[in-house]
């Protein structure tokens, strides 16, 4: 089987100042990988300079698309959005950045449908209201404004919004971030399910270990930009080598 | 089939002035098809260590460990994944599941893996159930607020729903009832029947009689302790 992401060597830097420096990364189709680490380690920067938000200084982003490799950092502007609004989808942690909140609920699951040339309105309509059913909100809500969502329907309609495309990676930034802890664990499941039955392959940042346990089969720890150790997620939990990445498992309240 | 050949596995805690214990020193072990192997010894020495350096949790400094011909090796972490989705199954001690997830789904899950049918997989996983003494009302419930003895059975029910070649069980009977420990150990047995390398920890003789495992004291295969 061939990664369907590869990142190889990837710096990005704020003048002077490490974004993230040496970054090497690995994504195979069906697999999640975590980017853990304490805030200011890089774990932001590492995901927008891999997902096209940030332009990185040098290395190198290797996407599969199937029939051909893509080199990321090389290719024009336009097949780079393209490819941002089809193969590849970003779930913010503010929900607020990822969805327009001007545009009905519905709205915002087929603006991505329409940007790749969808026009017929009822396979539209049709598609929206799969998508709502998986992430559990109720259909009459189609036509409703997002900003009348709670905090957590608000992050399910951001993941329908970027799933309705089937793209094949999805960035995640701390997607249960400013979530109630009842309503993040109905967000796990949700991301569980999705990734298992859909076969999506995900980078997901976060400074909650439980999460990234529960979610992730391989992990990366960031430290002042760099990562200090990464593997098998369990087994980097369990049995740490690093000594900061044993001092973050360590720092964990246990409830 | 799952081989461990002169296995060196050591801890080193970098934020405890660097203290370095060493738990086995040249382990070796064998565990065949159809057979069943039980781990023995004080507790601390290091029983579950093995099956977590087996499932891939731990690391080890040297030595091989081969499960089917497959190395175990940290530095392929993909290769540790497609063993545990084909290969190695593991029931641990404890219940470890995203909160208000139905405990039928969670059984559900390791065989998803491998069979997309919804409705299939969803009988298999009420027949397993109903077998380790399940009630049906607590199906669609999280068995994150179910007893002690009733989450070990549904791990148990997660981890003995498909038949991998290798099986990897940490105490699996330890807060078990009577009738219920028979009926786990006999279904331990059917997959011991079926050809699958198995390899536990059980805390009383009665289990370990049962299943007439090979019972292996650890303090005798490790120079360490």
């Amino acid at each position: 089987m061939q990664p369907i992401l590869s990142v190889h060597n990837l710096n990005k830097y704020y003048g002077n100042q490490v974004g993230c420096k040496n970054m090497n990364l690995t994504l195979y189709p069906g697999e999640v990988v975590g980017v853990v680490g304490e805030s200011g380690s890089g774990k932001t920067t590492f995901i927008n300079s891999i997902s096209g938000n940030l332009i990185p200084d040098s290395g190198k982003i290797l996407i599969e698309t199937g029939n051909e490799t893509i080199d990321f950092l090389e290719i024009s502007e336009s097949l780079k959005r393209l490819l941002i609004r089809t193969e590849l989808a970003f779930v913010h942690q503010n929900p607020r950045d990822g969805l327009r909140l001007d545009v009905s609920a519905g709205g915002n699951i087929s603006e991505r449908l329409m940007s790749i040339g969808q026009r017929n309105y009822g396979n539209i309509r049709q598609t929206i209201f799969k998508w709502l059913d998986k992430v559990e909100i109720d259909k009459s809500r189609v036509d409703d404004f997002p900003r009348t969502f709670s905090g957590g329907m608000l992050q399910r309609l951001q993941i329908a919004k970027n799933l309705v495309t089937s793209p094949k990676i999805i960035f995640m930034d701390e997607p249960t971030g400013g979530l109630d802890v009842s309503v993040q664990a109905k967000i796990l499941d949700l991301l569980r399910k999705l990734v298992r039955e859909l076969n999506l392959s995900v980078v997901i940042v976060s400074h909650d270990l439980a999460v990234i346990r529960l979610l992730a089969d391989k992990i990366i720890v960031m430290k002042n930009g760099e990562a200090v150790e990464s593997g098998l997620c369990d087994q980097v939990l369990d049995d740490p080598q690093h000594s900061y990445t044993q001092l973050l498992v360590s720092s964990v309240l246990q409830v | 089939m799952i081989e461990l050949n002169k296995i060196t596995k050591k801890f080193t805690l970098h934020n405890q002035g660097k203290t370095n214990i060493l738990v086995f020193n040249n382990l070796n072990l064998k565990i065949n098809p159809g057979e069943i192997v039980a781990l023995t010894g004080p507790s601390g020495v290091g029983k579950s260590s093995i099956l977590k350096m087996i499932y891939g949790n731990y690391v080890f400094q040297s030595g091989q460990i081969k499960i089917n011909n497959h190395n175990i090796d940290h530095k392929y972490p993909r290769n540790i994944i497609e063993l545990r989705k084909n290969i190695i199954g593991y029931v641990s001690q404890f219940l470890r599941v995203i909160p208000r997830v139905p405990t039928i789904e969670i059984v559900m899950e390791p065989l998803l893996e491998i069979n997309s049918d919804q409705d299939e997989v969803r009988e298999k996983a009420e027949k397993i159930l109903l077998k380790l003494n399940i009630h049906k009302n607590l199906w669609n419930l999280s068995p994150l607020t179910f007893s002690g003895g009733e989450q070990q059975r549904v791990n148990v029910a997660r981890g003995l729903i498909r038949n991998y070649p290798c099986l990897l069980l940490d105490e699996p009977t330890a807060s078990l009832d009577s009738v219920n420990k028979d009926i786990v150990l006999n279904l331990i047995n059917e997959k011991k029947d079926k050809g699958s390398s198995i390899i536990g920890i059980f805390h009383d003789e009665y289990s370990r009689k049962y299943l007439k495992a090979r019972e292996i004291d650890i303090t005798k295969i490790s120079d360490a302790k």
